[in-house]
């Protein structure tokens, strides 16, 4: 039996289910829209890449009667083809447009579905104030009654637009130059910022820019870069922020004290990242406490935090913490150990179903899986 | 000869809606010849809607007369299943091309379907047992790859489609216009068969399925792995698990399976294989080895059994063994026979599970249990109540979005053409296909006809005779300007021949006819015809320096070959008649110069 075969007996215990697709190009990209459909999008350089609009197989939505849906397989919904590669998709709530941003980062590029066809078209463009060329805008969606889409490649380009109108209604108006890793809506008024360095930042748009942020030196001086994702706000205290680093630095931090951490952990990943740009750091909306990391190497990680407050050993030094569970399915099923080993290039959680997650690697593959917490009480 | 320049195709479509529940039937007319493909029933209806419509093509006359053949690709009953009803109900005494397997399990489908629509759920009007052999005796078999001449211009050849044992895509050749007509196919190979493949035959349509071209297929590990899954944990509760299955391939596949997963953990669980498959397992050997992989055949030996360390044949009594097992047995829908039977025996208990690995045709168990039911009526009014867990699986293959591309770029077709059952428009998949492949792409609706001229390619030989005179006219030739060449076509026995006009005289017996014209262009001139021919020369000297223009001594001029002469009509000496005479092959020189004359001579210096 080769390691494939192996590993596919091993998951029998480690998986509830699992699923294993070959996409026609790697994408750095899962989108949901509604929970039973995700966006994917190529990011190749040299030649066209497509959006596709796929559909989850059914039998991972309905909720009884599952063993009478044979379907195991993604249905292509729409799908559309742009000449730019594409780093980042958002889908605007209750509307039928996605956002895009890829290089050149000169613009923001806006898509339609169609309603009555299969096809994804391109509608217009969002102009961006900082044309660099090798740096291109995070994007996140303000889902409003009016749509606006906030934007930027550094501190000091970032800007709300009205979709509809096209005006600006917010810019940070700040001559700051750091590079952004990650953007985030947290609600009608309110947005995080992550930078490269480490800098994380809350905005209040009704206030001129003003944000609560760390600005100590803490994270970040060692050369590494950071992304951050913010858990689920406004409910109740506790850390709903974590930030992960390059070197495998996970610190979780509450929004009232964002210049101390409430705890700061090191992962067992392999340093430094590859690609630092594909570092993710997610919260399980299902499970409380729970992250998931990827960008590392071509597995994901998924940890329990609930025990880390104040983790700190006795010498002051991060303690190490062991992943509640580790999805090695990319390595096993695509890679066969002989080409180069696959990087993740993102992951997302199931908005509905606890430990469900979908990852996709640089080489083209995307795997849906539900782990088994051998740790649970049966 | 027969309209020579564009054939065309025309296709109409008589597909059914939704996915697994369809049906295909194609009829194809290529370069006057008409091909039907396929004859599949609409699972989904019990009514005449199942059949597909036969109306526009018989109103015309018969079948018969009609079609030059029909072909099937796969004894799917999406496929078949309206067979005999077509042949023997509406009338076809043509020939049916089939590959070998399909020629042997089609028989045995139609008329277990036909037991199930009469018997089980008393249909009239449908096609009897004797009508299924009648329509079996209009069958040629085919190999693969083996080119049959349907009759002197239509000509057929099978190849290996995957999907199912003995399917086929079929490519249909007329001269050189050809269609190829996949059916169903699978461009991943899997435990028992292996994955399609086609020459790069460049035929000028490629007709496939596009129901599954809007998928992104799971990976086959992962299939497996939910059928391993399944199984495992029925019999680690002590749970039984049935597996119904109708023949060999699908079901040794599976078996292979469990083989290798019971060897990997060291279980000890029996798994049975019922006798009636080991039964007719000899009787398919022949037909179905050739079709599958290496492995399959390893596990086969020529005796009444399969090679399989832990699968043992099945003995009725071993049915009501306490304990978990696993048990394959047909009939596959679970209408009938063993399977039956087990089923009975193990509905009631919610440890034991039953694994329905393909689509059930209503009114059998197997369909019901799909749809949900969990109270039956048996025979003798008896209510079953099915507490064991159902579970589906969808084991067979079909060609994703990638795999269509994939077959495409084998085949390398001008146009490829999509079959599909939803009104929905496709637009990406036709534009992904056209841009990536640059092929042009149809999608037409049901009852659509599409129409694609082609321009068929004729071969001619030319004569060397011909050609060296033409080399030695001195010019050489060139790329961008085309040469007028003279010369007769000669069609004789399907040949084509390019021959000077002399060889096709002598060749034919016959004279050669010359045809001379002559064109008068009246001038103003009073002077005297000998005056006005010298004017004429001199202006066509100086206007046609690439052309020999010649003064003979007696009066007339010459343009290359062209003739002209001054004449002086009697009625008016100040008009001056010129008489423009040149031979058929000199038509264009003629007419040029004769245009050029009649605007006038310029004015004579004085």
């Amino acid at each position: 039996m080769d390691p494939g075969d192996d590993w596919l007996v091993e998951s029998l215990r480690l998986y509830q289910d699992f699923y294993a697709f070959d996409l026609s190009g790697a994408t750095r990209v899962l989108e949901w829209i509604d929970d039973k459909g995700v966006f994917v999008a190529g990011y190749e350089s040299l030649k066209k890449n497509e959006i596709l609009h796929l559909k989850l197989p059914l039998r991972l939505s309905v909720k009884e009667n599952k063993g009478l849906f044979p379907e195991r397989d993604f249905k292509v919904r729409h799908g559309g083809f742009s000449d730019r590669s594409i780093f980042d998709l958002k889908h605007v709530p209750h509307t039928r447009l996605l956002v895009t941003s890829g290089l050149p980062g000169c613009y923001l590029q806006v898509w339609q579905v169609a309603e009555d066809s299969d096809v994804i078209k391109a509608v217009s463009t969002i102009a961006v104030h900082e044309k660099e060329e090798s740096l291109w805008p995070r994007v996140a969606v303000f889902s409003t009654l009016a749509p606006g889409v906030l934007h930027g490649a550094r501190l000091r380009s970032l800007q709300v637009i009205d979709l509809e109108s096209r005006k600006t209604t917010y810019t940070s108006d700040v001559s700051d130059s750091e590079e952004l890793s990650s953007l985030q809506v947290l609600d009608a008024d309110t947005f995080a910022f992550c930078c490269a360095s480490g800098r994380l930042g809350l905005v209040d748009t009704r206030q001129k820019w003003a944000p609560l942020e760390n600005r100590s030196p803490g994270p970040g001086s060692g050369g590494e870069r950071w992304c951050a994702e913010v858990g689920s706000w406004g409910q109740g205290p506790g850390p709903s922020i974590a930030s992960l680093g390059s070197d495998g630095r996970l610190c979780l931090l509450d929004p009232r004290d964002l210049c101390h951490p409430v705890s700061s952990v090191q992962c067992p990943v392999s340093v430094p990242s590859p690609d630092p740009e594909l570092l993710r750091v997610t919260w399980a909306p299902g499970l409380k406490n729970c992250l998931a990391i990827s960008g590392f190497d071509g597995t994901v990680q998924v940890y329990d935090a609930t025990s880390w407050d104040g983790t700190r050993s006795q010498d002051g030094t991060r303690s190490q913490v062991e992943p509640l569970f580790t999805h090695r399915g990319h390595i096993f099923l695509d890679g066969n150990g002989m080409d180069p080993a696959p990087l993740v290039t993102t992951h997302t959680w199931h908005p509905c179903r606890p430990r469900t997650l979908l990852s996709a690697t640089n080489d083209a593959s995307l795997h849906v899986w539900d782990w088994v917490d051998l740790c649970a009480p049966r | 000869m027969c309209g020579a320049g564009f054939g065309h195709f025309e296709w109409l479509a008589g597909g059914g809606a939704g996915q697994d529940v369809g049906r295909s039937c194609i009829l194809v007319s290529i370069a006057g010849k008409n091909v039907m493909l396929d004859c599949g029933m609409h699972m989904g209806f019990n009514d005449d809607r199942r059949f597909p419509d036969f109306s526009y093509i018989t109103q015309n006359g018969r079948l018969t007369d009609f079609l030059d053949c029909v072909i099937i690709s796969h004894f799917h009953l999406d496929h078949c299943g309206a067979l005999p009803y077509f042949s023997e109900m509406v009338g076809y005494d043509g020939p049916i091309y089939m590959t070998h397997p399909t020629q042997a399990i089609c028989p045995i489908l139609l008329e277990d379907y036909r037991k199930i629509a009469v018997d089980k759920k008393g249909e009239a009007n449908f096609f009897t047992s004797q009508m299924i052999k009648d329509c079996m005796k209009k069958v040629v078999a085919v190999h693969l790859h083996q080119t049959v001449q349907v009759d002197d211009e239509l000509e057929i050849k099978a190849y290996y489609a995957g999907h199912v044992l003995g399917a086929a895509m079929f490519q249909i050749k007329v001269g050189s216009e050809s269609v190829v007509y996949t059916g169903d196919y699978n461009m991943t190979p899997d435990r028992h068969l292996g994955a399609a493949w086609i020459d790069k035959c460049r035929p000028n349509l490629l007709i496939t399925e596009s129901t599954y071209a809007t998928t992104i297929r799971d990976s086959k590990r992962c299939r497996e792995r939910d059928f391993l899954k399944k199984v495992h944990e029925t019999v680690e509760r002590g749970g039984k698990v049935l597996i119904p299955v109708f023949a060999l391939g699908r079901a040794q596949e599976l078996c292979i399976l469990l083989e290798t997963f019971w060897e990997r953990m060291n279980l000890k669980v029996p798994i049975y294989f019922s006798t009636g498959l080991t039964e007719k397992a000899n009787h398919y050997y022949k037909l179905f080895i050739p079709w599958t992989n290496q492995k399959i055949r390893k596990t086969f030996v020529q005796r009444n059994m399969f090679e399989f360390k832990h699968i043992k044949a099945f003995d009725r009594a071993f049915a009501d063994n306490p304990g978990p097992m696993v048990v394959f047995a047909t009939p596959g829908m679970l209408h009938a026979g063993q399977s039956l039977q087990i089923f009975r025996k193990w509905a009631g208990n919610e440890k034991n599970m039953v694994i329905m690995p393909g689509y059930c045709v209503q009114g059998t168990v197997g369909h019901k249990i799909l749809s949900g039911q969990r109270k039956l009526e048996m025979e003798g009014r008896q209510v079953l109540e099915v507490k064991m867990q159902v579970e589906y699986m969808s084991f067979s293959a079909h060609a994703d979005a990638k795999g269509i591309m994939q077959l495409v770029g084998q085949a390398e077709p001008e146009s490829v053409l999509l079959v599909h059952g939803e009104a929905k428009k496709m637009e990406f998949l036709k534009q992904k296909i056209e841009q990536e492949l640059r092929v042009s792409c149809y999608m037409p609706a049901n009852g659509e006809t599409v129409t694609l001229p082609t321009s068929p390619s004729i071969p001619v030989g030319i004569s060397l005779g011909l050609l060296k005179r033409e080399m030695a006219q001195g010019l050489l030739p060139e790329a961008k300007k085309p040469r007028l060449l003279h010369g007769t076509l000669i069609m004789k026995d399907s040949n084509f021949r390019l021959v000077s006009s002399e060889q096709a005289l002598k060749e034919l017996g016959l004279a050669e006819h010359q045809l001379r014209f002559t064109c008068r262009v009246h001038l103003h001139d009073t002077r005297k015809e000998q005056e006005t021919a010298l004017r004429v020369y001199s202006h066509l000297k100086s206007v046609l320096k690439d052309h020999c223009v010649q003064h003979l001594p007696d009066g007339s001029v010459t343009v290359e070959s062209v003739l002209l002469q001054a004449a002086a009509p009697s009625e008016d000496p100040g008009t001056k008649v010129l008489l423009v005479s040149w031979t058929y092959q000199d038509e264009e020189l003629g007419s040029f110069l004769t245009s050029l004359l009649k605007k006038g001579l310029p004015q004579a210096p004085s």
